[in-house]
């Protein structure tokens, strides 16, 4: 945190001395890896405006034939030859993104406020083992959590996808850094003096001056369960429930095994309109991204 | 005087609220993250029959997991995928980095937005675009290796699958690692490089010799986080599974194992066993990790 605020100018290119062909060099290396980087994206956009024809027998990085974009979008809202509708799968990846990572930006605010301004027994063991768990592989948790479920009646519950999206250990160790760098103990114990109580004072005055870090771990953690691709297909077989990314590889096994070649263009368009949510939201707060995981990485 | 006197209070009286703040994430983490973990131990150790239900077997499935070659060739394949993505990842991650914080190349901003965008691609819309850019035969990247002269490539041939998704995976992570490493490098002080261009460095070996060793620490904790992905990788060969399934076997990876074992076959019992083998595994080559990074540090 205070590192970060040393250097605010850069040194001079020319100090460097560096030869123009080096110069050259490395800005071509940059654009091509800028291509490779573009190119799916791309492809993705202007695919998603053909029909299964031109998906395949075009080239891919061209527009071609009928531009069926719209009736590709329109077909999003109808259910999709049996594997299910993309519009539920939307809202349903909307409800957990956000529930999910509403309840996970909270749970790590207290517990990062917990940890940064208070000790008790037990508790750097206790961070200790928070930090552990960052190594516990997800696809050992995904399936013990569905044997769980089906003894507990959580297996097709939203809340089986919901409650565990809220335990973000990034989460607590990225709010315990902001909360340690931006929460001044003076006026803590100022509140404390003024007979504020504990939770007065997080509320009204640790909340407040947190808000970059929360946006942060909320950004991070709607991307997390946005993506989420294991938990829910271990634990949902209902395609009602299905969010997004299982719909989608649903939708692309059908698809691809032949049968419902027709659905290609759906596929296609799917894929852009769940990508889409996310670029815009990481174009637009794009500043918190970054500075969130700069502490992510200098606590690690 | 009066601060003396009061000061065992406060301790006492700060004891508990730190207790509760962090009681809330703590329980969370105890329900959807140790519960499953140890009921998979414990439903490990069972066998279902078709006739006397569940038995308890000891450690028989651990026994049958531990001779599944399926299983360990899957181990070594993610082993070997690791070994060669997460260098690749980070040094790809780390030149550009470096390049775009000695500010060689121009319109650096607008390149890390672009090389940051994987990030909001999930793995699973990501594959599928992969998926059919790299189709043999109608794929423009296939038309691309024809056009230079490689003959007909097979992307999702028996030789050249690891390799694919070699290539699916950098170019999704690669911007993520290349942002905190931009991020860890712009936090060097610049003192630091103008002292190192004084004394007649050039920036290869300012790079190399000064900020390289300067990031040391970030990039430890990314070669962790890679590599736990690493060897969970499960997203991108269940969804080119889709498209080739000729390509990705039964146990192709570790996780996959563990997932169609488990929900495929409905073994639950054997895929807890492996679920728990391969927990195990990330956790040794963490440990692994940490005391060579740890040793190679001390040596210095």
């Amino acid at each position: 945190m205070t590192r970060q605020k040393v250097a605010p100018e850069q040194v001079p290119l020319r100090l460097y001395g560096v030869t123009p062909v080096t110069r050259i060099a490395l800005t071509i290396a940059t654009c091509l890896f800028g291509v490779f980087i573009l190119a799916p994206l791309l492809w993705l956009l202007i695919n998603a405006t053909k029909n299964q024809a031109n998906v395949y027998g075009s080239f891919g990085f061209w527009f071609s034939g009928p531009f069926t974009l719209f009736s590709n979008i329109r077909a999003l809202g109808q259910d999709i030859s049996g594997a299910g509708i993309f519009v539920v799968w939307l809202k349903n990846t909307m409800l957990y993104a956000v529930v999910g990572a509403v309840g996970a930006t909270l749970l790590s605010a207290l517990a990062g406020y917990g940890f940064s301004r208070y000790r008790f027994r037990g508790s750097n063991a206790l961070f200790f083992l928070v930090m552990a768990t960052l190594l516990v592989p997800i696809t050992s948790i995904a399936l013990p959590l569905f044997l769980v479920y089906a003894k507990v009646g959580l297996v097709n519950s939203i809340w089986g996808m919901i409650l565990p999206s809220m335990v973000s250990i990034v989460g607590i160790v990225l709010m315990r850094t902001f909360m340690d760098a931006s929460v001044p103990n003076d006026l803590i114990e100022a509140a404390r003096l003024d007979g504020a109580s504990e939770l007065g004072i997080f509320i009204r005055i640790a909340l407040p001056l947190s808000v970059p870090g929360l946006m942060t771990v909320l950004l991070l953690t709607v991307v997390a369960v946005w993506n989420n691709y294991f938990l829910p297909l271990v634990i949902f077989s209902k395609n009602s429930l299905y969010p997004l990314t299982v719909g989608l590889s649903s939708l692309s096994q059908a698809a691809e095994t032949g049968s419902k070649a027709d659905l290609v263009p759906i596929l296609i368009t799917g894929g852009l309109v769940t990508v889409l949510p996310l670029i815009a939201l990481f174009l637009i707060l794009e500043r918190y991204f970054r500075g969130g995981m700069l502490q992510g990485s200098t606590t690690g | 005087m009066p601060t003396h006197g009061r000061r065992p209070r406060r301790s006492s009286r700060r004891q508990w609220p730190g207790a509760v703040f962090v009681a809330p994430h703590m329980l969370m983490l105890a329900l959807f993250m140790l519960v499953p973990t140890v009921y998979a131990v414990y439903t490990s150790l069972f066998t279902s029959r078709l006739i006397g239900g569940n038995r308890f077997s000891g450690l028989a499935n651990y026994v049958t997991v531990m001779h599944s070659t399926v299983f360990w060739s899957g181990v070594g394949r993610v082993l070997l995928f690791a070994v060669i993505q997460v260098p690749v990842t980070i040094a790809l991650a780390f030149a550009f980095a470096a390049i775009f914080d000695a500010g060689i190349v121009p319109f650096s901003r607008f390149f890390r937005t672009i090389f940051f965008m994987p990030f909001a691609v999930p793995g699973v819309v990501a594959s599928v675009m992969w998926s059919f850019l790299l189709l043999p035969g109608f794929g423009p990247y296939a038309e691309f290796a024809k056009a230079l002269g490689l003959g007909n490539v097979n992307f999702f041939s028996s030789g050249l699958i690891l390799p694919t998704i070699i290539l699916i995976v950098i170019w999704e992570w690669t911007g993520y690692n290349m942002t905190i490493l931009f991020t860890s490098l712009k936090s060097i002080p610049r003192e630091v490089t103008e002292a190192a261009i004084m004394e007649g460095a050039s920036l290869w070996t300012i790079i190399v010799r000064i900020k390289l060793p300067m990031v040391i620490p970030s990039i430890v904790t990314l070669v962790f986080l890679n590599a736990v992905g690493a060897l969970q990788l499960f997203t991108e060969p269940s969804i080119l599974a889709a498209f080739q399934p000729q390509a990705i076997s039964f146990g192709f990876t570790p996780s996959l194992f563990v997932y169609n074992t488990a929900v495929g076959s409905g073994q639950y019992n054997l895929g807890a066993a492996a679920a728990i083998v391969l927990a195990v595994i990330i956790g040794l080559v963490s440990v692994g990790a940490f005391a060579l990074t740890r040793r190679r540090g001390e040596a210095k």
